[in-house]
């Protein structure tokens, strides 16, 4: 997709490829670090794990405002579609919304968030801003405007497609799927995602990785 | 304590003061009726205001009306809690 990826290979040949779909906007600069190490964990496990960026996103120059859901889907099968080898998608949050189109052996989701979800909070955060700076914008007012021009929220200039996608994505079904939460039976760890100053988790990266290499011989996928 | 549901409430929004704000549990569990929230955490920021609004919703069942969103209720913790109890009980 002419974007930049990190990849990060184990010492020998790899099992399969991990491609790790980030969680969307802000929550993808709050998870990258522990991501990352994760990344690093499961190259330490014998598997060769890749992170695109998003058209629009990180190193992209790609304007935000022209991008939108399903021009991520595409990018993200075009992505998938240059490696060689069995492929496994591993998504987060928002991720998890756009990850279906990827011609993949299997699917590992964690906390995936419905689109509208994701749409209220950045709708608030700019109510929110506007308070602070003595503007009254009803998350009404600046739905209907989002329906014909760009939208500022919070830092994310986003296109009338982008929001009117976003507010009605959900995660698509997939076959196999093991999806996970945070908690008992799931990954331990914290919601990095939400956190309003960035943190790391290693215990938890440690813990992703080991959750999809064992969920990867389990699942016949590869 | 006994598990009243106004001790559950409080201890859903301890917990995600917690997740949003980074507090640590230590931080969490110190917080009184008058710590002040937004304009006194410096990590409270208008973000994590719209991100405490939509985790409550998530955490505490409750559809929240931004109409009903004032400034106050961000001043201190004991606010906060009072709006959630309202809203739970409502």
């Amino acid at each position: 997709m002419g974007e930049h990826h990190l990849r990060i290979e184990p010492a020998g040949a790899p099992r399969a490829t991990i491609l790790i779909v980030p969680p969307l906007f802000e929550e993808a600069n709050r998870t990258r670090h522990t991501l990352v190490l994760a990344m690093r964990a499961l190259a330490a496990r014998g598997f060769s794990a890749v992170m695109p960026d998003l058209p629009g996103q990180n190193e992209s120059l790609v304007a935000l405002e022209d991008v939108d859901l399903a021009g991520w889907q595409a990018a993200l099968a075009e992505a998938a579609a240059i490696i060689d080898g069995p492929l496994l998608v591993a998504s987060v949050r928002g991720g998890c919304l756009i990850d279906h189109s990827i011609k993949a052996a299997g699917w590992w989701r964690l906390a995936p968030v419905g689109g509208s979800s994701l749409l209220r909070t950045l709708l608030r955060a700019r109510a929110s801003a506007d308070r602070e700076a003595g503007v009254t914008s009803a998350l009404e007012s600046l739905t209907e405007t989002a329906k014909s021009e760009p939208l500022l929220l919070a830092g994310n200039r986003l296109s009338p497609a982008m929001i009117a996608q976003l507010g009605d994505a959900e995660a698509q079904p997939v076959e196999p799927l093991r999806s996970v939460a945070l908690g008992a039976g799931g990954i331990t760890g914290t919601p990095l995602w939400l956190r309003a100053e960035p943190g790391e988790d290693a215990a938890m990266a440690q813990a992703i990785a080991a959750d999809i290499a064992n969920w990867s011989a389990s699942c016949g996928a590869i | 304590m006994t598990d009243t549901p106004a001790n559950s409430v409080d201890a859903t929004l301890r917990a995600l003061l917690a997740d949003i704000l980074g507090l640590g549990d230590a931080r969490a569990a110190a917080l009184t009726e008058d710590s002040g929230l937004f304009g006194e955490l410096p990590e409270f920021d208008s973000m994590a205001v719209a991100t405490v609004l939509t985790e409550m919703e998530d955490r505490l069942g409750i559809i929240i009306d931004d109409d009903e969103i004032d400034g106050e209720i961000f001043e201190t913790y004991g606010n906060l809690l009072a709006f959630s109890l309202r809203k739970v009980t409502d």
